[in-house]
C-alpha cells in the first residue's frame, strides 16, 4: 500500500516539479547563450536573462516548501482527506509517503540547480584548472581519513537525511496541530510552528550540555589534523549524538502527527 | 440475517457541544437503509465514525464484527456530502486510483455509467461543474462491490430528472447481500427504495424500524411519519 500511496504522491507532484525543473535548466541554457553572445557581462541582456534565472531558481526553493506544506494541508486534511482516509491505507503510511516524497524533490530541486549553475558558468569557472582542484580535493579527502572514509560518508550523509526530514515532520506536525482548533486552522498551524520549533530548540539545548561538557583536542594545525580531529572517539560521540537527538525529535513529530490524524481526525 | 453494522452507546462530543448521545443501533445485511433526520440532527457525524473519519467520545462500533479500520474500509463504500475528488485529474486517471486501492472496483462498470451519463472520461475533473462532479463521485463509489454502502446527502446537489437515475443507479448496482445505508433529508424522493429507516434529531435515536412496520403498524408513510416526529 505504501508504494502505492508513494506513486501518487509523485504523480501529484511532479506535475509541479518538472515543468519549473525544466524552465530552470532552460534558463540556465539562455543565460550561458546570452552572455557568450554578448561582449561586456554588465549589458541590459545578460542582466535580465540573470535576473529571470535568479527569480526561477529562489521560485523552485519557494515551491518545495509551499508544495510541502500543500500536499499534506490539501490532501490529507481538506476535503481530499475524506477520499484519502477512507482508503484502506494505515495513516502512518500517508505520513510516510508524502515526507519521502517532500525529501526527494528537495534533493532533486538541489541537484538540478547544481546542474543549472554548472551550465551557465561552465567554460569560466569549470575549466580544467578547476576540475584538477575538485579530483585533487577528492584524492585528498580520501588520504586525510584512509579506511574511515566510508563512515565520515556516511555520517555527512545520515546529518543531511536526518535533518531534512526533522524539519518537514516539524511541519506535519505544526499542521496537524492546527488542525485541532475548529477556527482559524491556518494560524494556529502558524503558531503551533513558532511553539513547537522553541519546544526543540529548548530541547536540543538543554540536551546538548552532555557533549558541551565533553573536551575536543582542537589542535589543528595542518590538513591531516583534521581527521585525527574528526576521528577522535570525543568528536564522533558529539556526531552521533546529534543524529539521535534529531532522530529522537523527528520520531517525536512523526507520533505527534500520526496520533492526531488517527484519534483527533476532523475534517470540515 | 447477520448484522452488518452495530451501534453500542455511541457518543460523540465536539467540545461542550454533544453531537451524538449514546446510539445504539443494529443494521441486518441486504437493506437499503435511510438515515433520515433534520439539518445538524447528527446523520454526519454518525456515518464519518462508521469510516474511521472520526472516534467516538464513548462507545464501540463494528462494521460485520470489526472495529473500523483497514478491514473495514475494505468494506464500505463512502459517498461523503463534500466533492472529495483533487481537481488536477481525469476522470480515468482516477478510476484508475480506485482500481490501484479498492480490490473490489469495477473499472466496467464505472465506464458503463460515465457513458450512459454522457461523462467523457478524459474530462479534467476541474473542468466539471459541481453535479457533475458529485456524478462521478457516485458513479466512483457505486462501481464497488462492496458490502456496506454509505451514502450521504446522495441526491442533494443535482436536479430533480438526474435524481431518478441516482437513485436507479443506486438500486441497480448493488449485490443482494450488501447493505445502503441513505442519509437525507429529502424523504419523499427515497421513500419508495428504503426497506428500513432511522430516524435521529439532536442526536438521539428516535426510531429505527422496518418501513413495512410503519406501514401496517401506523398506517402512514415515512414522509408523513417523519412529518409527525420532527413538527416544528
Amino acid at each position: 500500500m505504501l508504494g502505492k500511496l508513494l506513486k501518487y504522491e509523485i504523480k501529484a507532484t511532479a506535475r509541479v516539479f518538472l515543468p519549473l525543473l525544466a524552465v530552470l535548466l532552460v534558463f540556465a541554457g539562455i543565460n550561458r547563450l546570452v552572455s557568450s553572445l554578448s561582449q561586456n557581462p554588465r549589458q541590459a541582456p545578460a542582466i535580465i536573462s540573470m535576473l529571470l534565472y535568479i527569480t526561477i531558481l529562489v521560485g523552485i526553493l519557494v515551491m518545495t516548501l509551499v508544495v510541502m506544506i500543500q500536499r499534506f494541508y490539501k490532501n490529507l486534511l481538506s476535503d481530499e482527506g475524506y477520499l484519502m482516509f477512507t482508503l484502506p491505507a494505515k495513516t502512518w503510511k500517508h505520513i510516510v509517503s508524502k515526507l519521502l516524497i517532500a525529501m526527494l524533490w528537495t534533493a532533486v530541486s538541489g541537484i538540478a540547480a547544481m546542474i543549472s549553475i554548472f551550465i551557465i558558468f561552465d567554460e569560466k569557472i569549470f575549466n580544467v584548472r578547476l576540475m584538477q582542484i575538485i579530483t585533487s580535493s577528492i584524492e585528498e579527502f580520501f588520504r586525510i581519513f584512509g579506511t574511515s572514509s566510508g563512515l565520515v560518508i556516511l555520517e555527512f550523509l545520515l546529518i543531511c537525511i536526518i535533518s531534512l526530514a526533522s524539519k518537514v515532520l516539524l511541519v506535519y506536525a505544526s499542521i496537524a496541530l492546527g488542525h485541532l482548533f475548529n477556527r482559524h486552522r491556518i494560524l494556529a498551524s502558524l503558531g503551533a510552528f513558532i511553539i513547537l520549533n522553541t519546544v526543540s530548540l529548548i530541547f536540543i539545548v538543554i540536551t546538548g550540555m552532555i557533549p558541551a561538557s565533553m573536551n575536543f583536542s582542537a589542535d589543528v594545525n595542518s590538513m591531516n589534523d583534521i581527521s585525527a580531529f574528526v576521528m577522535q572517539p570525543s568528536f564522533q560521540f558529539f556526531i552521533w549524538y546529534n543524529i539521535i537527538i534529531s532522530g529522537l525529535l523527528s520520531t517525536g513529530y512523526f507520533v505527534l502527527t500520526n496520533y492526531i490524524l488517527n484519534k483527533r481526525l476532523n475534517l470540515e | 440475517m447477520s448484522i452488518i453494522l452495530e451501534c453500542k452507546g455511541i457518543t460523540k462530543t465536539f467540545g461542550d457541544k454533544r453531537a451524538l448521545s449514546d446510539i445504539n443501533l443494529q443494521i441486518e445485511q441486504g437493506r437499503i437503509v435511510g438515515l433520515l433526520g433534520p439539518n445538524g440532527s447528527g446523520k454526519t457525524t454518525l456515518i464519518k465514525l462508521i469510516n474511521e473519519l472520526l472516534t467516538p467520545t464513548a462507545g464501540e462500533i463494528r462494521v460485520a464484527g470489526m472495529r473500523p479500520g483497514i478491514e473495514t474500509k475494505k468494506l464500505v463504500s463512502y459517498l461523503p456530502e463534500k466533492t472529495y475528488l483533487n481537481d488536477w485529474m481525469r476522470v480515468h486517471q482516477i478510476i484508475e486510483l480506485f482500481m490501484d486501492f479498492y480490490n473490489d472496483f469495477k473499472p466496467e462498470k464505472a465506464y458503463d455509467m460515465l457513458k450512459r451519463l454522457n461523462i467523457n472520461p478524459n474530462d479534467r475533473l476541474k473542468t466539471m461543474s459541481r453535479g457533475t462532479r458529485e456524478k462521478v463521485q457516485l458513479i466512483l463509489v457505486m462501481s464497488r462491490e462492496a458490502k456496506l454502502y454509505l451514502l450521504d446527502e446522495p441526491i442533494g446537489g443535482v436536479d430533480p430528472a438526474a435524481r431518478d437515475y441516482i437513485l436507479e443507479t443506486i438500486i441497480s448496482n448493488y449485490q443482494e447481500d450488501a447493505t445502503i445505508i441513505i442519509s437525507t433529508h429529502l424523504i419523499s424522493d427515497v421513500e419508495k427504495i428504503l426497506d428500513h429507516i432511522v430516524f435521529i434529531n439532536n442526536g438521539q435515536l428516535v426510531l429505527s424500524s422496518s418501513v413495512d412496520e410503519i406501514r401496517n403498524e401506523k398506517g402512514k408513510s415515512v414522509d408523513a411519519l417523519f412529518r409527525e416526529v420532527f413538527k416544528c
